[in-house]
């Protein structure tokens, strides 16, 4: 009796053994299969170089350079003392705060740890000589980005950053991981697709060591496409020296074909120092310069009042609707009566008598305050309108503002007031609640240059070997020959003896342009300047624009005929 | 051949026989596979060795007589105590504990040892003292023959082996008829001993015993081996992976992979199939020994062949649980199929002894 008992319990136990047995390899077969396929199966990705990209003559603007990393793998570290004692002497680390980071390794004993991120080659190559002593480090290369020209080029190239939470959500579908980094500005950002080329990775088995035996997949990396660009290096770089310690920014164009050959906004800064994990503090100090904004790119993104550059729509208005001919002359007394408050031109003594021509080269406000009565507030924003004001040009860079046209119903609507007539006489100068961004004032003038075509202003001219279709011209509904008149007051602006834009006058080339000097209540006025040159057959249109730069027909002016001489030197001309 | 040895030999338990050769030569394929990347292959060469060796011994301990070694049941007790001092005194030291004594040609693990020369003495004593089964002093006497041994071995430490030896006393002491009031007392007071014993555990040894409860308390530490075991034998599934073939194993995940950790390796290349044939075979040894303590009349065949299958059993289900993470880690081999000449050669002698005693039931 008590033999079955004892036999009993043992088969009792056995039992009990047999189902656990059946529990692991057959009820939770699936997770414990899984365990040891991660067990033994390592991903390493293999980054795929970004895109580099060029100027319109193939000169290298943004490339990748090899980055060395020194990671350990903790299980395989030797004698740690010593390994510590090497490293930090050869890369020059505190052993403080290198013993961190080899703890800090410690938590995935088997996987590469980076300890430090950028790592000299003569230093690469010296530890990677003595591995005998360092069992456990290892040295690794990785693309990294290269910005050739920092900041001279920044608001074009944009910089790289790590991929943010939300925009993993969006993208993790497209095969970004955590590490990634995506474009987050300029070109970076808006090509992104195309520059960042997809990561491959390797499949391989390890031992439990780490050590790997033998590769199971291959999935080759694709390099990203290069971008070649309109813009001309030397002319952008040019623009930057340019407008120097000044804020503002300088746009080049070819008139006919949108493509921008030159797109300084200053200030700028250095996009390297998004790239290097070790340049943190450099970084803040561009995200937190509350009195410069470097990021703002103020060819694009930042709205301004245009000041009388304005006056070629104001003009093309009443031309085009025949409220006004082009003998039909205006009286300028010096100043102008609205209501019982006078406004004054800015030359005190008056124009006297004039054209629209001669109205255009004078930049006569009084002139323009009765235009902008003759038109009316709303064909003045209907022009502002069909000129490209108030909606974004569609160059092909992020971040860009529409800008602002004001109308009597806005004022209603919005800020529930009835709009004044002196409020008109403003508009029709360019002053007032309308906002336009350089960008725009460009492409008003490229329109006035190439009679009336409306262009999408774009920075990359092709990638790799695809021509890329420009979006479509619009062409402007406005008559031919009140384009030919405006044409013709502009021409006279610069090479008229009493022009506003005298400064802007190059020796051997007819410039056409028209100054504008914008107040503003946040200091001093923005000078403005933006032409076209040759008159006859142009090929180039630009923008200057300084912030806070005073007149427009003095500071701009000058401005533009340096780049306009110098685009010459360069035979863009 | 005289006509009573042709007797004995009609008694000779085949069955036992065969799972006993069968489990040793499939051991033999897998413990081929657990070395086959990362350590040399002479263990299996030597493994082989012992085999034979153990064959050898299991033959002697069929032909003597147990009845003229249970004569010698005390002295060979007082040898092994002797042996347990001086393996304190003077072992080798591996992995914190003393356990081997080196003889030149091997290493002798005393506490191996120990439990056959404690089987023989407790037998004995028990069946000296078959008509005091009821009084106290019967289970006295087993404690007090057991404890010097269990204390000695617990020190070494060798924690499984010491722990082992309770069961087989109980199970002696129950088969041989002591009360089962005083058996239940025993129970109770090792319980009650368990704080006290828990001081005198080394600190790998709570480890393990704490592991146990929650591997993932240190899943690099203590808790790797179970965590790693657990995925090779969950990973098998039904079929397994396939000699040779089982990642875990031959990509070395798998800690002491060929003595303790042998049944992992099973587990992950032959799958629930193959770990079911092996349970069937230990369940069938020990239903065929314990078939022999209910043929035997003679009350030391009796509580001789009762330990010895305890041992068996209580070994082969310990180190199974162990590998699943129904047991803790506490160092038992899998009987005839774990790397380890000791351990190999007593199992298959104390089978051997099972089977003279089958053999020989009918002579009294």
């Amino acid at each position: 009796m008590r033999l079955r008992i004892l036999g009993g319990v043992i088969f009792l136990f056995y039992f009990v053994t047999v189902l656990g047995l059946f529990n692991a390899q057959v009820t939770n077969y699936k997770i414990y299969r899984g365990l040891s396929e991660k067990n033994r199966i390592r991903i390493l990705p293999l980054v795929s170089p970004r895109g580099k990209i060029y100027d319109r003559s193939k000169k290298l603007l943004v490339s990748n350079r090899i980055a060395f990393t020194v990671g350990v793998v903790y299980q395989e570290l030797g004698d740690k003392e010593k390994i510590l004692r090497i490293l930090s002497d050869k890369l020059g680390i505190p052993e403080k705060k290198l013993s961190g980071k080899i703890e800090e390794a410690g938590i995935n004993p088997f996987v590469p740890y980076s300890v430090a991120d950028e790592v000299d080659k003569e230093k690469a190559i010296q530890l990677e000589e003595m591995k005998y002593k360092l069992q456990g480090v290892i040295v690794t290369a990785r693309p990294m980005r290269d910005y050739l020209y920092g900041e001279k080029l920044s608001h074009v190239t944009g910089y790289l950053g790590k991929i943010s939470k939300e925009e993993l959500g969006k993208f993790r579908t497209y095969g970004y991981m955590l590490q990634d980094l995506v474009g987050k500005d300029g070109l970076e950002r808006e090509y992104n697709e195309y520059l960042r080329g997809k990561s491959g990775g390797l499949q391989v088995e390890v031992d439990s060591k780490g050590r790997q035996l033998r590769v199971l997949a291959l999935k080759e990396p694709a390099e990203g496409k290069d971008l070649y660009l309109e813009i001309d290096l030397e002319l952008q770089d040019f623009c930057n020296d340019v407008l120097g310690e000044k804020s503002g920014a300088i746009i080049v164009m070819d008139p006919f074909t949108g493509g921008v050959l030159a797109l300084a906004s200053r200030p700028g800064y250095d996009p390297n120092a998004f790239v290097s994990s070790e340049s943190a503090g450099e970084v803040n100090k561009i995200l937190q310069d509350r009195a410069l904004y470097p990021l703002l790119d103020r060819a694009i993104a930042c709205a301004y009042p245009p000041g009388s550059v304005f006056k070629v729509v104001v003009a093309a208005s009443v031309l085009d609707t025949g409220k006004l001919n082009e003998t039909k002359t205006l009286f300028c007394g010096g100043s102008y009566r609205v209501g019982n408050r006078a406004f004054k031109c800015w030359k005190k003594p008056g124009h006297g008598t004039q054209s629209i021509r001669e109205a255009i080269k004078n930049s006569c406000n009084v002139f323009f305050y009765q235009l902008g009565f003759i038109a009316g507030t709303d064909l003045l924003a209907e022009y502002a309108r069909r000129f490209g004001f108030g909606e974004k040009t569609g160059i092909d860079l992020p971040g860009e503002s529409a800008g602002f046209v004001p109308t009597i119903a806005w004022k209603k609507e919005t800020l529930k007031e009835s709009w004044f007539k002196g409020e008109t006489a403003n508009y029709a100068i360019g002053q007032g609640y309308l906002l336009v961004t350089p960008i725009q004032v460009l492409r008003m003038m490229a329109a006035v240059a190439n009679g009336g075509e409306l262009l999408v202003p774009h920075v990359v001219d092709r990638i790799e070997n695809v021509e890329l279709s420009q979006g479509k011209p619009q062409k402007i509904d406005i008559n031919g020959e009140s384009l030919e008149i405006i044409r013709e007051g502009l021409r006279m602006v610069v090479n008229d003896p009493h022009g506003t834009g005298i400064y802007g006058r190059v020796k051997g080339v007819v410039v056409a342009g028209k100054t504008g000097t914008a107040e503003n209540s946040l200091g001093k006025a923005h000078g403005w300047f933006s032409g076209f040159a040759p008159f006859e057959g142009p090929k180039l249109c630009l923008v200057v624009f300084v912030e806070h730069g005073g007149k427009g027909g003095v500071g701009a002016s000058m401005i533009a005929r340096k780049v306009i001489e110098k685009a010459r030197g360069l035979g863009l001309l | 051949m005289n006509g009573s040895s042709k007797r004995q030999l009609g008694k000779f338990d085949f069955v036992i026989f065969l799972a006993t050769v069968f489990l040793s030569i499939f051991g033999l394929f897998c413990l081929y596979s657990a070395a086959a990347q990362y350590f040399s292959k002479a263990i299996i060469l030597r493994q082989a060795i012992w085999l034979l060796a153990g064959l050898l011994i299991f033959c002697v301990a069929l032909f003597i007589d147990y009845r003229k070694i249970v004569n010698f049941s005390y002295l060979f007790y007082g040898i092994t105590i002797l042996l347990l001092i001086l393996v304190l005194a003077f072992g080798q030291t591996r992995g914190g504990s003393h356990r081997w004594i080196n003889l030149g040609l091997f290493n002798l693990q005393p506490s191996e040892l120990a439990k056959i020369a404690l089987v023989f003495a407790l037998s004995t004593y028990l069946g000296h003292r078959k008509r005091d089964s009821e009084k106290p002093s019967f289970v006295v006497g087993a404690a007090l023959i057991t404890l010097p041994v269990f204390c000695l071995i617990l020190i070494e430490p060798d924690l499984g082996t010491a722990l082992l030896l309770l069961p087989t006393a109980l199970a002696l002491l129950f088969i041989g008829g002591a009360k089962l009031r005083y058996l239940i007392s025993i129970a109770l007071a090792s319980l009650l001993c368990v704080p006290v014993f828990w001081h005198f555990l080394k600190d790998y040894q709570k480890e393990r015993l704490l592991v146990f409860i929650n591997p993932n308390i240190d899943p690099l530490g203590a808790g790797y081996t179970i965590i790693q075991s657990k995925i090779a034998i969950g990973s098998g599934g039904i079929f397994g992976k396939g000699w040779l073939s089982g990642t875990q194993n031959t990509l070395n995940f798998l800690p002491e992979r060929h003595t303790d950790f042998i049944f992992s390796v099973v587990g992950e290349e032959w799958g629930l199939l193959g770990c079911l044939v092996f349970v069937f075979l230990y369940c069938l040894i020990v239903y065929r020994g314990l078939r022999i303590v209910s043929l035997t009349s003679d009350i030391y065949g009796k509580l001789i062949a009762t330990g010895f299958i305890t041992i068996f059993a209580v070994q082969s289900v310990v180190n199974i649980a162990m590998t699943i993470g129904l047991s803790p880690v506490v160092g038992l081999t899998l009987p005839l199929v774990s790397y380890g000449g000791s351990s190999l050669i007593i199992t298959l002698f104390s089978l051997g002894v099972v089977l003279n005693i089958g053999m020989r039931r009918s002579l009294f």
